[in-house]
């Protein structure tokens, strides 16, 4: 598109061609910087709440997370973007995957397979957002919270799909933190994220509950995590004051279950879930599957075809911008029909798989509501805590051996 | 004996494998994917981090002026002189209606001014961008791609720009002109 139409000027007063230098900050020392910021935060939230009970240091590490990761480096690229990244880079081989992107994601999993979710604790600018305009915890209903708790694994997979086939990352498009960090942006995410902490005023994170795709993945690893996080060492008194005071609804009361059911019994409801799991595995890939054509317009590719094709049956019309794009590159029809093929047959695909998981989630979230343990005391759920440090201080056992007085709010 | 086969069958020991499994396969899994993707790595000078917008394929349409999240757009207008014809008649400085060639802003291209116009000696004028008032509109850009020698350009200032995991701009970009580079890649130039 270079037009060269005038010959260059020969100039006779001796004039030089200005030098322009455009500015490019240091990004690699920027980088670098993200980096052991991550993992120092990580590691002072692990320290305080695994080795020192504490919570004083995770508002810190709130506060500067708030500042460096949020303000600062206005969120991105943040470890919950990351997860798109990192699935483009697994299913699609010409994408580049940079370093800096790899830690951001596997270092807090990897945290929270050794330690739980010290990442969601404070270092997550969005979790340290919500955690310190928090004020006081209202409890929501156990219905309300387990149906909102499938929508981050739903949101996750939504994710996933739409990064693999490169139409979209959405997680990064409807941040609703991001326009705060950022102080404009889209109104009406920026609105959606005024509601969300106006919320997390009264009841504990709602985003990290109901909305964050990378928390659900934590969860996962820090339910198995290696160090777990313990209410007290002594023994439990059953006040309940640790339920009481948790905003992620993490620490499950003690539980007797009083119909003890015969053994052939549960066997044959194990049995039912059997038949269940993959019942709703199938209806999921069955319903995902068959909207994949409409899910596939999200993709760029497919709505310029969509365009090319409505153009080619109706040629008066006024050219869009893409169309002009289009038409003014030179792109043959045929190449824009094998790549828009490419996309459905992967939309097809990955729908189908997409389906299949969203069939867990509500087969597995159905499971666990069914399976009644019995606990003796308060225990904490460990896939759910996000390791605020809030109980620790609100324990009365943990007070009797704890007079230096270095208990934090 | 019946106490005994109790305890073996108890459901806490089958908990306790069942959690030891999980953390193996949860250790395993982490091992699994950063070693796939460490293999993949390239490295990080290559892998392309930082959004620029290939001049060759930019339609100068406008929207990188009203879709960059930032509330003054990351884009600005380039000049490269050395393409520059340092005409007197400017098809990126006059409108192309302008009823008179001087400084008055309903002859000038540019709406916010950002142009600024030197004369150098007879007949040729050097052109320079005040990057401060530039909004990255490219109506100038349009002017001299379609009445000039295309030395006007727009690129993303990759000081100004937040590195958005996905570029706003770039998901509405009608000629996918705008991707990622790599950090040693410093600006797409025109010259």
């Amino acid at each position: 598109m270079a037009q060269n139409r005038f010959p260059k000027p020969d100039f006779e007063s001796g004039y030089k061609y200005p030098e322009i230098h455009h500015a490019i900050p240091n990004e690699e020392l920027l980088v670098a910087i993200d980096i052991i910021l991550l993992v120092a935060l990580m590691g002072i939230v692990s320290w305080a709440v695994i080795k020192k009970r504490t919570r004083g240091p995770i508002l810190w590490v709130s506060v500067i997370s708030v500042a460096y990761f949020g303000f600062f480096r206005k969120g991105c690229v943040c470890s919950i973007g990351s997860v798109q990244n990192v699935a483009l880079a697994l299913t699609d081989n010409t994408y580049a995957l940079p370093l800096s992107v790899l830690l951001f994601f596997i270092l807090p999993v990897l945290f929270a397979f050794l330690f739980g979710r010290v990442f969601c604790a404070g270092v997550c600018p969005f979790g340290a957002l919500q955690e310190l305009v928090n004020i006081k915890n209202y409890k929501l209903p156990k219905a309300l919270t387990t149906v909102l708790g499938m929508m981050p694994w739903f949101y996750l997979i939504f994710a996933l799909l739409y990064a693999v086939t490169r139409s979209s990352f959405i997680i990064c498009r409807f941040d609703p933190f991001i326009g705060i960090f950022r102080l404009g942006g889209d109104i009406g995410m920026i609105t959606c994220g005024v509601i969300l902490l106006i919320m997390a005023m009264f009841t504990g994170r709602p985003f990290c509950r109901f909305f964050c795709p990378y928390g659900a993945l934590l969860s996962i690893f820090s339910s198995v995590s290696i160090w777990k996080i313990k209410l007290t060492d002594k023994p439990c008194i059953n006040c309940e004051l640790c339920h009481n005071a948790c905003p992620v609804d993490a620490i499950r009361p003690p539980y007797a279950n009083k119909a003890k059911e015969s053994r052939l019994r549960g066997v044959k409801r194990l049995l039912n879930y059997f038949v269940l799991l993959p019942l709703l595995i199938l209806c999921g890939a069955f319903l995902m599957r068959s909207v994949s054509s409409e899910l596939s317009r999200a993709n760029k590719e497919v709505r310029l075809y969509d365009m090319v094709m409505q153009h080619e049956a109706n040629p008066g019309d006024v050219l869009s911008l893409e169309l002009e794009a289009f038409y003014g590159q030179g792109d043959s029809i045929e190449g824009l029909t094998q790549r828009y093929e490419k996309v459905q047959a992967d939309f097809k695909l990955y729908t189908t798989i997409a389906g299949a998981l969203m069939g867990l989630v509500v087969a597995i979230t159905l499971i666990g509501l069914s399976v009644k343990r019995t606990r003796k005391q308060y225990e904490i759920d460990h896939a759910a805590c996000v390791g605020c440090a809030r109980c620790f201080s609100y324990c009365p056992q943990y007070k009797i051996g704890n007079e230096s007085g270095n208990i934090a709010l | 004996m019946e106490q005994k086969k109790e305890n073996k069958n108890s459901p806490i020991a089958r908990r306790k494998f069942l959690r030891v499994l999980g953390t193996a396969v949860a250790g395993g899994s982490i091992l699994a994917v950063s070693g796939v993707l460490a293999s993949r790595l390239k490295n990080e000078k290559e892998a392309s981090y930082y959004w620029q917008i290939d001049p060759q394929k930019c339609t100068h349409c406008g929207r990188c002026e009203t879709d960059c999240v930032l509330q003054v757009s990351a884009v600005k207008c380039f000049h490269a002189n050395k393409v520059c014809g340092y005409c007197d008649l400017c098809g990126g400085y006059f409108r192309s209606n302008a009823k008179e060639l001087n400084t008055a802003a309903e002859n000038l291209m540019c709406p916010t001014g950002a142009i600024q116009r030197k004369f150098v000696e007879d007949p040729y004028f050097e052109y320079t961008i005040d990057e401060s008032l530039c909004n990255g509109c490219g109506k100038c850009v349009k002017g001299c791609s379609s009445f000039g020698n295309g030395s006007l350009y727009l690129q993303i200032k990759r000081d100004l720009c937040t590195d958005c995991n996905e570029c706003k701009i770039a998901r509405v970009c009608p000629s996918d002109a705008i991707t990622r580079v790599s950090m040693d890649t410093a600006y797409k130039l025109k010259d």
